[in-house]
């Protein structure tokens, strides 16, 4: 059995109704609901990586400003330690060159002492070989027949030797 | 049905309404269950499915070429229903997506061999319903109740019955193009059908029957159901955010 072409069925309208219902919370359900719930997720997942990539962003420049003032400090504290060290440095070199200076003093006044002293001891040498060459040079006139040119060369001979020693001391 | 009777086509013109599978009396109502009905059942029951295999595990990112298409529908929807209507539209859209799924499904199940769904005047009848009901819920919440009776008896109170006419009108020239436009389809294709036949018995040799059914199938059923889904779902909107005030566009 089969309607007429063209008639108005009222059940046929009435399940038509109740079938486009239907598909329409089907549509709603699985494919606008769904879909709108996953974008609607995306976005706030965007939301929240931007979040946190702000949050990083502030957090590093945080960090990188408590560097520099770190550093900033570190540099301060080298800067004192060095001063300090330069102190250390130059009060140390100033003494070692105090003493330094004050043991040379001493040195060249010790050396002074010493050529004193040896310069006396060998005025007393010359003096005493001085006395033996006189005394020889008695014994010698003494015991020779002195010509007057002897004599004299003697005597030359004696004071050329009294310089010659005079020099050497 | 015999290979030979395939080639051979059909034998006469037979152009039929929709057949009842069972009716049943309802407080003096007669409710036939039609192929109609039942062809709609397998429709949502595909559309169902299809949607449910579409939209299922999504995801936020790496989305699967599933859940691209079910993305694409829904905003591509969703786009179309705010360029006509206007952003405080949207919650139209599913509504508006369900219907154009329906009307095209209803019209191109006659590729499988089956009566066209659309191809029975109330079922697009029904949808003209809903779309009446629509326009003027609108008008009332638009207008108020006063304002929209006034509309009635505008400009002067003469135009009452040519403006109930005319508001009747839109519900009945909405379904009679769609019916229209697939049954003329139906029946020019039966027709075709038929000729191509008696060329066939002519000639002897099943040279038209091959071929040309389908060419003249993609435009009556393919780009003729295409077009009429889209034409009922644009004038749907059209007429519901032309009473609508608020309305962004």
């Amino acid at each position: 059995m089969n309607l007429d072409f063209l008639t108005i069925d009222v059940g046929t309208i009435l399940f038509t109704l109740i079938n486009t219902l239907l598909i329409f919370l089907a549509f709603k359900h699985f494919l606008f609901g769904r879909v709108d719930a996953i974008l609607e997720k995306r976005r706030q997942e965007l939301t929240d990586t931007y979040a946190a990539a702000e949050d990083a962003r502030s957090a590093a420049s945080a960090d990188q400003e408590k560097y520099a003032k770190a550093i900033a400090g570190a540099k301060a504290e080298a800067d004192e330690i060095v001063r300090r060290a330069e102190k250390t440095a130059q009060s140390k070199g100033d003494a070692i060159l105090e003493t330094a200076r004050a043991e040379a003093h001493a040195a060249r006044e010790k050396a002074q002492l010493e050529t004193e002293r040896e310069r006396l001891r060998a005025r007393s040498e010359l003096q005493g070989e001085i006395s033996g060459l006189a005394v020889e040079l008695a014994g010698k006139i003494l015991e020779k027949e002195i010509d007057p040119s002897d004599h004299e060369r003697l005597i030359a001979d004696f004071l050329s030797n009294a310089e010659h020693a005079g020099d050497e001391a | 049905m015999k290979i030979t009777d395939l080639f051979r086509g059909s034998d006469g013109v037979d152009v039929k309404g929709p057949g009842v599978l069972c009716s049943f009396d309802i407080g003096g109502v007669t409710i036939n269950l039609t192929e109609t009905v039942v062809l709609s059942w397998v429709i949502i029951l595909a559309v169902t499915l299809l949607l449910a295999w579409l939209t299922k595990d999504m995801k936020t990112r790496n989305i699967s070429k599933r859940q691209a298409v079910a993305e694409w529908a829904v905003q591509t929807v969703y786009g179309l229903v705010e360029d006509s209507m206007g952003k405080r539209w949207r919650p139209i859209a599913p509504y508006i997506g369900a219907l154009f799924t329906f009307s095209i499904l209803g019209s191109l199940i006659s590729m499988l061999g089956l009566r066209s769904v659309t191809a029975d005047f109330n079922v697009p009848l029904a949808w003209a319903l809903v779309t009446f009901v629509m326009i003027h819920s609108t008008n009332i919440r638009t207008n108020g109740l006063g304002g929209y009776l006034k509309g009635y008896v505008d400009p002067i109170p003469v135009m009452l019955p040519f403006n109930i006419l005319s508001e009747i009108a839109t519900p009945v020239s909405m379904s009679l193009r769609h019916f229209g436009n697939v049954v003329s389809g139906m029946v020019i294709t039966s027709l075709l059908y038929y000729a191509l036949s008696m060329i066939t018995k002519g000639i002897g040799v099943a040279l038209c029957t091959i071929g040309i059914p389908a060419v003249m199938s993609l435009y009556f059923d393919l780009f003729s159901g295409f077009m009429q889904a889209f034409i009922f779902i644009m004038l749907t909107m059209a007429y519901i955010s032309n009473v609508d005030g608020n309305a962004e566009v």
